[in-house]
């Protein structure tokens, strides 16, 4: 038992924010310091527990809060699997933000809540029981709420309310969840599966409702079809916010709460015999199609990659429906691949809008002449969307489709396929745009907002996190084998899942 | 031994080219602004020599690195291996051939022209990448590995295609991306299917596998047509005479005689060729796949003598020779007795095609810039490599003997006849190729075009001479029927007879009365119905869009409806709730009341 590496990490992002919120406006290099040496911190930290998790150490804390229901933290593999994604993406985010919004007013408030999310997104990975996870989950709500609407304008307002209104009723619907399951069964610890699979055979239909309910609790955030009504809306955030919540915070929570409700509440098992499972497949393939068919309608670049999160997030779904370690591998690396890909795509997209003032997509023209590592980057982002490997987004796929044979759903390799072919015809085209039609700098039109913003092609604060993120779904495709990479993680909490 | 140096060969085969590629922005950003620097010069046309000496030095070997991927594994075998030599050497020579080809682009590059620049950089960096894409998949034996190289030759050659950026190099990348998409979606879910049935990460166990799976014909299937986008199985043939002859010649050239076999390695590599109890349903599929080759080894020919540029005419030709390949593959499924044979004259074959087609293509580029020969001798040099196509001499003549020999000594009489009419077709075609280019090089004559510079006949003469000594270098295995018997070549000489002469008859029929067919058949046939078909498709495709949008609308606000009638129920009890403020006192004495009674009726 070793808990204090876990307060400790968690810590970090609450007190970064305290001290954020305390520090005047005008302390810029003093927020910067204290922003990128927390993240450093608790990466490190993260780093260290993955590392003694090899090695078997335990990391858990646990205080009660009311008589049988104690706020609980504990570090198992998956838990800290996702811990590392969002600390990791935590680290690049801030440099992209930093970089992003300089010089724009209520820096000190932005910043204030970027710690808090992170520090919630946190919480939620290292949560040992329903409890703790929701009092995280409606603290991320809450936190990332001044973000969205972080640039005030009447649009950025509106898609604020409706983002609380989808949120807020979704934590409610959770809650009465939690409170039914808890009424049911007690207080039960991430893990625990016995406890429910261990119920007479006459609650099946109870604990069937319950799942479902849930599911729609946990299905807002993630995003899927039809609760995903928010998320294009909250595209006016701005691009450093967007890729934090499209890649790790908001609608991976909704996705890893469905994660921990499958696997560690009512255990693989039970879900299969209470024949839940062949539903959450069947959802997570018609987000997959729907939200590639929206995505195609969509005129901007922002919109449209918002779709594809709704598209891409349902894959891991998809993954945790089909009964079978492989699908389990599919849904767990996706947490991760989708991750890396998507935080690539936003900030790039956050490029072209800060550079070059782009935010359609028929002004990318030749934009991959003047911004061509940017352009590099999307297009790794982009290909590894569609699943062509060596990017990651082709493991995910891969393991997808032979899961999907060997749980007997053959129909599933069709959604993967259409998917993909929607995927390349809307990212495909823009690679087109980028690099092979004459745009400002052949002489042909004018960008419509030019900036020189630094000695590079851009920024080099926002170029740099690009390109590491880009480099990141490289390399976590092409040394998959290799221990530590995502796929390999995956494959690890999988093990222990199935061989228990 | 062998596995040592192989572990060193091969990384260094694949990777050179993508060296060669980081190369080109490294050069441009350290060049001089004012005199940009040679990006296409003597040392990125290496790019395949490391691996055309790895493949002629070592016979076989493997390479596992379990890091990579899901698991690589490479191999260098035999008939791969014979196909690794002739591609890369065609790629060698083709990129000396683009040194020339793209000299005035380096020209007008360094006298400012920005256009030519970026189409100079385009081109210099993509044909690297594109060449370390169809080696990989030539040695690639892990599904991913093969896919990658797959993928990324598709993708990278589509910039190869539109390198020209006119409109219609545009529509014939359009082409050429829509169907290859289309092609990578049925290979993926061919690969998916067999690999997740089979639960393997190599090709071989993919094949193996395929034979248990239930419905693995269909399998197969998608395998067959996955891989036939690139083979140009006809009906999915549509982007070949649109995209080939647009590209910079020897850009076509590597596209029809090197890449379009990545179909054929595919198939080679998936299908289960040759093994007796694959079941009816796989010979059904090969019975497909018989007559869709014929069919497209006859029907391309038909079609292709009525175009009227040299290159269109070159690319049906792919399509009917590659019709005949798949046939030819088409028997290790009908017949797979004959497959150990027919495997070795199918690769024989296959190896001919890709460079004597990668010849004539190279052959187009110096019949617009005639170098400094006499005509004859230019002619002559011209008409070696089509009458080698039809079967006549040289390479042709031993493969077209060996894939004969076999189909007859299996009782496939049948199937010879077609090939002999194909082989008809072939030669109206090559005829037709020539007539072109004769057209074309007097065009150029009369506008006194200035010739090229010396890579291009010096590449373009040492295609010739790898594709017509070919049955001379290539390994002996491939060459087991030999030459054949004077007695024989007769038989195999009729088609030619027959082509030559219709091609007279039909030459001097238009010269009286001209047909005009060329206008109403246009390079593509099928591809034109389908943009019809499309075009109607998009036009409802928004409209279903638009319905999704407004149905996702209409769900926002059903909701946001429901909670504005929530807010006025809530707003409804503050009303209550001031009532019974103001009422408060009446209130209290009725509370009051009530309880008296409860009491009192409970006593």
């Amino acid at each position: 038992m070793n808990g204090g590496l876990l307060l400790a990490a968690l810590g970090t992002s609450l007190l970064a924010a305290v001290v954020i919120f305390l520090l005047p406006e005008r302390a810029f290099r003093a927020r910067t310091g204290v922003n990128l040496g927390a993240a450093v911190i608790k990466l490190s930290l993260v780093a260290w527990m993955v590392w003694g998790l090899r090695l078997g150490h335990e990391y858990a804390v646990a205080f009660p809060v009311l008589e049988g229901l104690p706020f609980v933290l504990r570090a198992d593999a998956l838990g800290i699997m996702f811990a590392g994604l969002s600390s990791l993406l935590w680290l690049f985010t801030t440099v992209y933000a930093i970089g992003y919004l300089e010089d724009s007013p209520n820096r000190k408030r932005f910043f204030g809540f970027f710690s808090l999310c992170v520090a919630s997104t946190l919480g939620i990975s290292l949560a040992g029981n329903l409890f703790t996870f929701l009092i995280f989950y409606e603290l991320l709500t809450l936190s990332t709420y001044p973000l969205v609407v972080h640039r005030g304008t009447a649009k950025a307002l509106a898609a604020g309310k409706v983002y609380l209104r989808f949120t807020l009723t979704a934590g409610l619907v959770l809650m009465i969840g939690m409170v039914a399951l808890y009424a049911l069964a007690g207080d039960i610890r991430f893990g625990q599966r016995e406890i429910l699979a261990g119920l007479e055979p006459e609650y099946q239909p109870l604990l069937v409702g319950l799942f479902w309910l849930l599911v729609a609790g946990f299905g807002v955030k993630a995003a899927l079809v039809p609760l995903h009504g928010w998320l294009p809306r909250a595209m006016v955030a701005p691009a450093p916010v967007s890729a934090l919540l499209h890649a790790v915070a908001v609608v991976k929570a909704g996705a890893f709460g469905i994660v921990r409700l499958v696997y560690d509440i009512y255990g693989i098992e039970l879900s299969a015999e209470l024949g839940v499972l062949h539903g959450l497949v069947a959802v997570a393939a018609v987000t997959i199609v729907f939200g590639s068919l929206r995505a195609l309608a969509q005129q901007e670049l922002k919109p449209r990659l918002a779709y594809s999160t709704v598209s891409q997030v349902a894959y891991i779904v998809l993954g945790v429906g089909l009964f079978g370690p492989l699908g389990t591998i599919a849904a767990l690396s996706h947490l991760l691949h989708q991750g890396l890909m998507k935080v690539t795509l936003f900030f790039c997209a956050g490029n072209y809008a800060e550079e070059l003032g782009i935010h359609r997509i028929d002004e990318l023209d030749g934009a991959g002449r003047r911004m061509p590592l940017t352009s590099l980057a999307f297009t790794v982002g982009a290909l590894g969307m569609i699943g062509v490997p060596p990017v990651v987004g082709f493991l995910s796929k891969w393991y997808l489709g032979i899961g999907a044979i060997q749980a007997g759903m053959p129909w599933v390799i069709a959604v993967l396929v259409t998917s993909s072919l929607l995927n390349a015809a809307y990212f495909l085209p823009i690679l087109g745009r980028l690099w092979f039609r004459p745009g400002p700098d052949h002489g042909v039109g004018a960008w419509p907002g030019e900036r020189r913003l630094g000695r590079f092609e851009t920024h080099a604060w926002l170029l740099v996190p690009t390109m590491a993120t880009a480099l990141f779904s490289l390399m976590a495709g092409m040394l998959a084998g290799m221990p530590f990479s995502p796929l390999e993680w995956a494959t690890q909490v999988t093990n222990a899942e199935y061989l228990r | 031994m062998s596995e040592g140096l192989l572990s060193l060969a091969l990384p260094a085969a694949l990777l050179w080219p993508l060296l060669l590629m980081l190369r080109v922005p490294l050069l441009a950003a350290l060049a001089d602004r004012r005199r940009p620097a040679l990006q296409i010069d003597g040392l990125w046309c290496s790019a395949p020599l490391p691996a055309l000496g790895m493949a002629l030095v070592l016979d076989e070997g493997a390479l596992a690195l379990d890091w990579w991927l899901l698991g690589g594994h490479w191999v260098l075998e035999g008939a791969r291996g014979q196909l690794l030599i002739v591609t890369a050497l065609l790629w060698l020579l083709a990129g000396a051939y683009a040194r020339g080809y793209m000299a005035g682009e380096q020209a007008r590059a360094v006298a400012g022209d920005r256009a030519a620049t970026s189409r100079l950089t385009r081109f210099a960096l993509l044909w690297p990448l594109t060449l370390s894409g169809n080696l990989l998949l030539l040695v690639a034996e892990d599904i991913a590995s093969f896919y990658l190289g797959f993928a990324v030759m598709t993708f990278a050659a589509y910039g190869l295609v539109v390198n020209s950026a006119t409109r219609d190099a545009h529509t014939g990348g359009r082409a050429y991306l829509v169907m290859a998409v289309l092609g990578e979606g049925l290979i993926l879910a061919g690969l998916l299917w067999g690999a997740g049935s089979a639960e393997t990460t190599t090709l071989g166990g993919l094949r193996e596998g395929m034979l248990e799976a239930t419905g693995g014909a269909w399998i197969g299937l998608l395998l067959w047509l996955g891989f036939g986008v690139k083979a140009g199985v006809i009906g999915l043939h549509i982007w070949l005479p649109l995209a080939h002859p647009v590209a910079p010649t020897p850009a076509s050239a590597v596209l029809s005689g090197a890449m379009i076999k990545a179909g054929l390695v595919g198939w080679l590599a998936t299908l289960p060729l040759g093994e007796a109890g694959a079941g009816e349903a796989f010979v059904w599929l090969g019975r497909a796949m018989l007559v869709a080759g014929l069919a497209a080894a006859i029907g391309a020919a038909l079609y292709g003598v009525c175009q009227r540029h040299p290159k269109t005419v070159l690319a049906y030709s792919s399509v009917s020779q590659m019709g005949l390949i798949t046939a030819l593959v088409a028997m290790g499924l009908v017949a797979p007795a004959l497959w150990p044979a027919l495997s070795v004259a199918v690769v024989l074959f296959a190896a001919h095609h890709g460079l004597t087609k990668g010849g004539l293509f190279l052959g187009v580029g110096i019949g617009e810039h005639p170098p400094r020969l006499p005509a004859w001798l230019l002619w002559l040099l011209l008409a070696l490599p089509a009458l080698s196509l039809t079967g006549a001499l040289a390479s042709g003549l031993v493969s077209k003997w060996a894939v004969k020999s076999v189909l007859y000594e299996g009782g496939y009489s049948a199937v010879v006849t077609w090939l002999s009419l194909a082989a008809v077709g072939t030669t109206a075609l090559m005829a037709r190729t020539l007539w072109c280019q004769w057209q074309s090089e007097r065009q150029a004559r009369t506008e006194g075009l200035e010739p090229l510079l010396s890579p291009m006949p010096l590449a373009w003469l040492g295609t010739l001479l790898a594709a017509l000594t070919l049955p001379w270098w290539l390994d002996e295995a491939l060459i087991i029927h030999g030459w054949p018997p004077l007695t024989d070549r007769l038989g195999l000489l009729w088609p030619l007879g027959l082509g030559l002469t219709a091609s007279m008859v039909a030459w001097l029929v238009s010269r009286h009365r001209p047909l005009r067919l060329a206008p109403r058949l246009p390079p593509g046939d099928l591809w034109w119905l389908l943009v019809r078909a499309a075009q109607w498709l998009h036009a409802r495709g928004q409209v279903s869009l638009a319905r999704l949008a407004t149905a996702q609308g209409r769900w926002v606000a059903w909701w946001v409806a429901r909670e504005h009638k929530a807010m006025r129920m809530l707003d409804g009890m503050i009303h209550v709730e001031s009532w019974l403020r103001r009422h408060a006192a009446v209130l209290m004495m009725g509370v009051a009341a009530g309880l008296a009674l409860l009491m009192l009726m409970s006593n």
